[in-house]
């Protein structure tokens, strides 16, 4: 295949993979928890980290990395408070990142260049570099849900019980969403913003249709968020079309397939509420 | 209590219904004339909800009839109120208890236009026959849960109906309130409503209930509060769950 | 003063400002329903299903069919939302996101197809308030006003509605409808935006105005003064702080963005009122 004829478009496909791989694994959680729209807000809170650390000439991954720390505490702090309205503080939120991320990098020449790019992403301009940060990200995410899955999936489904069980039930809700930010903050390079949500989110969702178990679950999703960057990227260079789009559409596109062919193998309806 | 006097409001003619293709309740027969209270009884996922939603038009009547002032559910709508339990509204919302009620005149009101002077009355009136006219421009989530659920009952109160449908209103309220909603309840069969509530209170429905229609899944039994509320036929309903005391007395389990 | 009214000398100023305070007085008596029904992610995902008719209007017909594409996708995508949403009790978040990315994506294919990609992405995106042109501004007068229009007429249905759905569909209301109706309304600020501000930004118009009037007030008349006296704050002072950055310190920031800014900051003053006052108590 020409994909893997050119050192660019091969670092683009092994991109795509890792960051497929990575968005699947975290994306079960996130669908199971129903953090869709929060996952969304991180993507436009976490703007502002990156033009600052383009700006102060910090390696991008890091700075976004801890200004993503401080968005997820600030985050987690309003919607934990009892009279608040979640919903509308992650709106303010989401508006407030993304606006501050305009403005900074509105006061530097090349605006709109670098905008597209945080929005839409550039994988076809990864380095060798790149690939090896979201590989060790990818290790990294892996091995923590390895170790906590089982819990994290417990406290998604019985937080009362388990908070009574003696778990650190607050703790390890911080602890993924720091992991979700993680998984935001590399994949953004990649396909950008709204599309990282994208990968997180489809892919798992679709496999949720599939499967009730976890274990199958998250395989699946790690799957089909690599063939959605396989398929992305080769209808990306068979009709020249932005890289990053094609990827997430691919993505939607195996939900959509899911949704009408999963009822139908494994015969009983679905509700079109995934979860 | 008195013999019936008023024509019949509610008449279930071997009714049964179902959600989808799921039947959920067999078999409810009989009728409520006007003027009378009629108790729901049954444990919890018995079909009271449900039964309480097809009167209303909500849910499938796919054998049998329910006829509702003469005329089809749907139809009669107008003239049937409901008293939805009150833990399902959020308490923060920003509307006064005064704005409440008067949400009860809006299908009267009808589109487009605005509650008018009689409207402002009527709701003002069922207010003061719940005995909150005082609260009428603090905010609905300040008042405690049973004068929340009196509220509610004003809300119905104000559209003026002639059939009265409550879901589990007793539910955790206070005793002044429960005075305050029976009275008002009393006075709205005074002048010719029908009444259904739907309760898990044995005691409240001897006290203020003409009927009661026992219910699980199916009908148990339809008929006079003294009657019906018997041992064996409660725990017939509430399938073992029933506990007897000594004589006649029998706890019910939820 | 003088500070604050220096850089309205200017036609193409004056008109952003008149823009400005237009979406922004519409946007929050809407952003009242948004946040008293938790629809702020339904809203995100209409600005973001709204792009691609963006696109395609400007493909087909230049600047001045970005309306007309705009408003049909508004229209299919509230329809397709109210549809998924009424299909489940609760939102389908998961289902919502793969809504907005998806349509997004199609958008960004649409767009990458043109040579001026990446400025034309960030103009629908951003908005270019500064370059508002009179036609612009009817379009936004006439959806405004069909908007207050619609709000007025049916406002204590809608209000019904929020408040205790079940109770407004015992009483015989097609609730369905009703959401079909404010997701519509939703749609269309998000097409009177797309020129000024852009879709990305407007999510702060139809969110952050009822947040801090919510903050604020008890009384929905209250919240609903409070939203729209911050939104027409936040156009005039954001436009004056973007204009005075760039005139007198060189500084370019997006004026779209910076209304965004104000506009949060008033949040935080709202905030921090509340705050003081629940400590008084």
């Amino acid at each position: 295949m020409s994909l893997l004829q050119d050192g660019y478009a091969r670092r683009a496909l092994i991109e795509a993979l890792l960051v497929g791989a990575l968005c699947g694994l975290v994306g079960v959680h996130v669908v199971l928890r129903r953090l869709s729209f929060f996952t969304m807000a991180m993507t436009h809170a976490t703007f502002p980290g990156v033009v600052l650390a383009a700006l102060v000439g910090v390696d991008l991954l890091l700075g976004s990395g801890l200004f993503g720390v401080l968005v997820v505490l600030g985050v987690s702090w309003l919607t934990t408070r009892p009279r608040s309205d979640s919903a509308a503080a992650v709106g303010v939120v989401l508006s407030a990142g993304f606006a501050l991320g305009v403005a900074l990098l509105s006061a530097q020449a090349g605006f709109t260049r670098d905008l597209s790019a945080y929005l839409v992403g550039s994988i076809v301009t990864v380095q060798a570099g790149d690939l090896v940060k979201t590989a060790l990200v990818l290790a990294a995410v892996a091995l923590t849900l390895a170790l906590v899955g089982k819990e994290l999936v417990f406290g998604a489904f019985d937080r009362g019980g388990m908070v009574a069980a003696g778990y650190p039930a607050g703790r390890l809700d911080l602890l993924l969403l720091l992991v979700v930010e993680l998984t935001v903050v590399t994949s953004v390079p990649a396909v950008g913003t709204i599309q990282a949500v994208a990968l997180i989110v489809a892919p798992a969702a679709a496999a949720r249709l599939w499967s009730d178990r976890i274990g199958p679950t998250t395989a699946l999703a790690v799957l089909l968020g690599m063939a959605s960057g396989v398929v992305g990227l080769a209808v990306s260079q068979a009709y020249e079309v932005a890289a990053g789009a094609a990827i997430v559409l691919a993505a939607c596109g195996f939900f959509v397939l899911s949704v009408v062919v999963a009822p139908v193998v494994r015969r009983r309806p679905v509700p079109l509420g995934v979860g | 209590m008195s013999e019936p006097t008023g024509p019949v409001l509610l008449r279930f003619d071997h009714a049964s219904l179902a959600y989808g293709r799921a039947r959920v309740v067999e078999d409810v027969h009989g009728s409520v004339h006007g003027g009378e209270a009629v108790a729901l009884i049954g444990p919890n996922g018995a079909g009271k909800s449900t039964l309480l939603r097809a009167v209303l038009g909500l849910v499938d009547v796919v054998s049998g009839r329910i006829e509702v002032l003469g005329s089809t559910p749907a139809r009669a709508r107008r003239e049937v109120a409901y008293v939805p339990q009150v833990d399902t509204l959020d308490a923060q919302f920003p509307v006064s208890v005064g704005q409440v009620v008067l949400m009860g005149r809006y299908r009267d009101v009808g589109w487009l236009r605005r509650p008018g002077v009689r409207d402002r009355a009527l709701a003002d009136d069922a207010l003061e026959a719940v005995g909150l006219a005082e609260r009428k421009d603090d905010r609905f989530g300040t008042l405690s849960g049973g004068q929340r659920q009196r509220v509610l009952l004003a809300r119905a109160i104000a559209q003026q109906p002639r059939l009265l449908l409550l879901d589990e209103p007793f539910n955790g309220v206070d005793a002044v309130s429960q005075q305050a909603l029976l009275a008002a309840l009393r006075r709205l069969q005074d002048d010719g409503a029908a009444v259904v509530v739907s309760t898990h209170d044995l005691a409240l429905a001897h006290l203020a209930c003409d009927e009661v229609c026992l219910l699980n899944k199916h009908q148990v039994a339809f008929g006079p509060t003294e009657a019906t509320l018997t041992p064996e036929l409660l725990r017939a309903a509430y399938g073992g769950q029933a506990l007897e005391l000594a004589g006649d007395s029998v706890i019910v389990a939820r | 003063m003088r500070y604050l009214l220096e850089p309205f000398g200017s036609p193409f100023m004056q008109r952003a400002l008149a823009e400005a305070l237009l979406l922004g007085a519409v946007a929050a008596v809407v952003s009242v329903f948004v946040v008293l029904r938790r629809l702020s992610f339904v809203a995100d995902v209409l600005t973001h299903t709204v792009f691609p008719g963006v696109v395609i209007g400007f493909v087909v017909a230049g600047t001045s069919g970005i309306v007309w594409g705009a408003s049909v996708f508004a229209v299919l995508s509230t329809v397709l939302i109210t549809v998924l949403a009424g299909r489940s009790r609760v939102t389908e978040d998961a289902s919502m996101a793969i809504v907005l990315t998806g349509f997004f994506a199609v958008g960004v294919v649409l767009v990458s197809r043109q040579t001026s990609f990446t400025s034309d992405l960030t103009a629908f995106l951003f908005g270019r308030i500064l370059t508002v042109d009179r036609q612009q501004l009817v379009v936004t007068a006439v959806i405004g006003a069909a908007v207050l229009l619609l709000l007025g007429l049916l406002g204590k249905e809608l209000l019904f509605r929020a408040f205790d759905p079940a109770g407004a569909e015992a009483r015989g209301y097609r609730v369905l409808a009703l959401d079909l109706v404010l997701n519509l309304v939703v749609a269309l600020v998000v097409v009177a935006a797309v020129r000024a501000v852009g879709t990305v930004l407007v999510i702060a118009l139809l969110v952050v105005p009822g947040a801090a009037g919510r903050l604020l007030s008890d009384r929905l008349a209250g919240i609903t003064l409070i939203a729209v006296g911050t939104a027409l704050l936040a156009g005039w002072l954001g436009l004056v702080a973007s204009w005075q950055a760039s005139v007198n310190h060189g500084l370019r920031l997006a004026s779209g963005a910076t209304v965004v800014l104000v506009l949060v900051l008033l949040y935080g003053v709202a905030a921090a009122i509340a705050t003081a006052r629940k400590v008084r108590a």
